[in-house]
């Protein structure tokens, strides 16, 4: 038993005990020859100390050649064989000492890279209550099905994905899209594995368990980007196949013209090209982690090395700097009454699937008489959807995309009354003025004079026609998102421009633009300009990141060199044609993610610097006969352990 | 029938190590893919189930002188 242990105890800690070991009987060796001259004492302790902490280097380094992986465990054994072999047993017990000593810090540092993202897992809790034949019982969250009531109470942690279906409560997001207030959570709500429950208790009908969460495939998402090589990276991959081969060669070269062993020998020692190979990897591992921790997905590391270059972002107004959720500010009627206008316009509407529309449609329920509480009563008896059963359907309808929607209704807006097709009935038209002018339509001074003056407010109008005649219109607004301006602000202190594209008219666009405080504003575009103006600013040689919802923009998305899609917790397309995506639609997030880009490409090039530099001073120190085996591995091993320290300060940027 | 399993090493000391695990493991038999992943210390390895032993996988990476997890 004490047995098993102690064995379990060594094969953990191998390296830590083999380090120990071998530093312990170098600095014993060295002392004893240095104290009191017994040199063959000396030798033998050193000679130990090389075999203890070299056997597992060693046989690395046997696997390597068999597998023709030439690594710096060959490097290294070839090194110290050498060293021994000529008698320089000091060398080669301190070559081997540093380098199981680098070897195993440098394990213990990048064990903390590589768990970064499982800390994330941790966060899902391994049971979870589940209410079966009328009972509540204690599962393994893995094991809860789809469709099965799970109760979780306050303070314990969502262990499924799922839809609440009783009780309220406010719950910490963080973990699965970086937001850091609590979201408010009732009934027909989503909720994620992982995330925390605050206030009250839920029921949540699951809709994902185990593997099948959010979280678990954002894990697998991040992983799979960090593992994508970046440019750099392939670079020095590729590089790095034939270097090492080429040390060897260069020592052989060496020894044969100089016939100085040592200095062969240290060629081998520095020529490992440790820190440039590790250092790029750290640093994209590092930063793609943090920015998942941050509710920000990257998709890999070529899109990262893309976002370092950066210099105009260019924001989709409607759901985007604004919160997309369009409400209707004010109506004004033109010989009819304002409620007449609203309930033609929402009768036209009412198929539309466009955020105007619902604005409408949502404004005419909230005021017509049929949704008042006796109106309810029957409309929910009647219909699945009472929200809209208070608008009548229209007969026809016809959307002109970017322009408005072209409707017919019986008899104006009787619907259910004495129907008369005979005359045609009325044509609604609802929509801007393009629309109007494409159908002959004259807007009156009155008329246009209103749409201009909400229009300067940063509103949207719309005109509604009945039978040919300007009869009203309606002024909407969409509430710039609180975090706007000062989104703009710290994009423009990193010295990045910022652009806005939207399909609302010129007034609209700078009366917002205004407000948000923005470079350029670019109206009146088609999802298909949007997309020209990118590859304008991309012909000027600039380096644009498009910010969108993911699914309108989803074209603009892909022309930009770097496309980040907001709000993608809920939805995989948008994470498809991104390179980036915010995992809530948390605005703030977009400086953070640009400079952390920033910081990482500038912290590859210091690392690449860092160990180029390193080998070049090695080099001249050893070809100077300055840096010996010792030396050179100390040197050595400190500039790889330098490169993961610089990388690994993305994880807390 | 082809299957997939999954290992983390959080021990790899450098990126050859990891290539050096990824060609011993090609080389079993029954691996069909097989990727192994310096920086995430990922080990994903594709194998035919008729003739591969799953179970073998984890020594393999054990003789290399690393760590395996069930990941």
């Amino acid at each position: 038993m004490n047995r098993d242990g102690a064995k379990r105890y060594y094969r953990k800690h191998r390296k830590a005990i083999v380090t120990a070991a071998s530093g312990l009987l170098y600095v014993g060796g060295w002392s004893l020859g240095y104290r009191t001259g017994l040199d063959a004492a000396s030798a033998a302790v050193l000679v130990l100390a090389t075999v203890i902490g070299g056997y597992d280097i060693a046989k690395t380094a046997s696997h390597e050649i068999t597998n023709r992986t030439l690594g710096i465990k060959t490097l290294v054994t070839l090194a110290a064989a050498g060293a021994v072999l000529i008698g320089e047993y000091w060398e080669a017990a301190a070559v081997v000492f540093l380098f199981s000593l680098g070897s195993y810090l440098e394990g213990r540092t990048m064990r903390k890279t590589r768990t970064a993202l499982q800390e994330l897992l941790e966060l899902t809790p391994d049971t979870a209550t589940v209410r079966r034949e009328g009972e509540l019982r204690e599962v393994p969250a893995r094991e809860v099905e789809g469709g099965e009531v799970v109760v979780v109470k306050p303070g314990e942690k969502i262990p499924v994905d799922g839809d609440v279906v009783d009780g309220e409560s406010a719950v910490n997001q963080a973990p699965v899209t970086g937001e850091s207030a609590p979201v408010h959570k009732a009934d027909g709500d989503e909720v994620y594995a992982g995330t925390v429950n605050r206030e009250g208790a839920l029921e949540i009908r699951t809709t994902g368990a185990g593997s099948d969460t959010t979280l678990e495939r954002i894990i697998r998402r991040v992983e799979k980007a960090q593992e994508a090589q970046s440019p750099t990276e392939s670079l020095i991959d590729r590089f790095a196949k034939y270097y090492t081969p080429g040390v060897i060669v260069l020592a052989v070269v060496a020894f044969a013209v100089t016939r100085n062993a040592i200095l062969s020998l240290t060629l081998l020692v520095i020529g490992c090209p440790g820190a440039l190979v590790i250092g790029p990897p750290v640093s994209i591992v590092s930063a793609i982690g943090n920015a998942a921790r941050s509710g920000v997905l990257m998709k890999g590391g070529e899109h990262l090395e893309r976002a370092g270059k950066i210099d105009l972002v260019a924001f989709d107004k409607t759901g985007t700097l604004t919160k997309g959720e369009t409400a209707v500010a004010d109506i004004e009627g033109f010989g009819l009454a304002d409620d007449e206008v609203l309930r033609l316009a929402a009768t036209a509407e009412k198929k539309s699937e466009h955020h105007l529309a619902d604005a409408i449609v949502d404004a005419a329920r909230e005021r017509s008489p049929a949704a008042t509480d006796g109106g309810r009563a029957v409309a929910d008896a009647a219909a699945p959807e009472p929200s809209r059963q208070s608008v009548p359907d229209p007969d026809d309808f016809d959307v002109v995309a970017g322009k408005g929607v072209i409707a017919r209704l019986d008899v104006a807006g009787d619907a259910g009354g004495s129907s008369d097709r005979s005359d045609g009935g009325h044509e609604l038209v609802v929509g801007n003025r393009k629309l109007l002018d494409e159908r002959g339509v004259a807007v009156p001074e009155p008329v246009a004079e209103y749409v201009r003056e909400r229009e300067e407010r940063g509103e949207t109008a719309v005109h509604v026609v009945r039978a040919g005649t300007v009869v009203g219109a309606i002024a909407l607004r969409d509430e710039l998102r609180e975090a706007a301006p000062g989104v703009v602000a710290a994009l423009q202190d990193a010295g990045i421009e910022t652009v806005m594209l939207t399909g609302d008219n010129e007034r609209t666009a700078a009366a917002v633009a205004e407000e948000v405080g923005i470079d350029d504003s670019r109206a009146e575009l088609l999802p298909e300009d949007k997309q020209a103006v990118i590859e304008a600013y991309q012909a000027d040689g600039r380096v644009v990141a498009m910010v969108g919802d993911g699914i309108n923009d989803a074209p603009s998305l892909a022309t930009a060199d770097v496309g980040i899609a907001m709000g993608a917790a809920g939805t995989d397309t948008a994470v498809e044609t991104a390179d980036m995506a915010l995992m809530a639609d948390d605005l703030d997030r977009i400086p953070y993610a640009v400079t952390l880009s920033k910081a990482t490409r500038w912290n590859v090039l210091e690392n690449v610097g860092l160990a180029v530099l390193t080998v070049t001073v090695l080099l001249a120190g050893v070809l100077t006969s300055y840096v010996t085996l010792a030396t050179g591995m100390l040197v050595h091993e400190a500039s790889v352990l330098a490169v993961i320290l610089n990388g690994m300060r993305l994880l807390r940027y | 029938m082809s299957d997939t399993t999954q290992f983390r090493v959080l021990d790899f000391d450098c990126p050859a190590c990891a290539s050096t695990v990824e060609r011993v493991l090609a080389n079993a038999e029954g691996v069909e893919d097989v990727e192994v992943h310096y920086a995430t210390g990922r080990v994903e390895i594709e194998y035919d189930d008729d003739v591969a032993d799953p179970d073998t996988f984890a020594q393999t990476i054990e003789n290399q002188g690393y760590t395996p997890q069930p990941a």
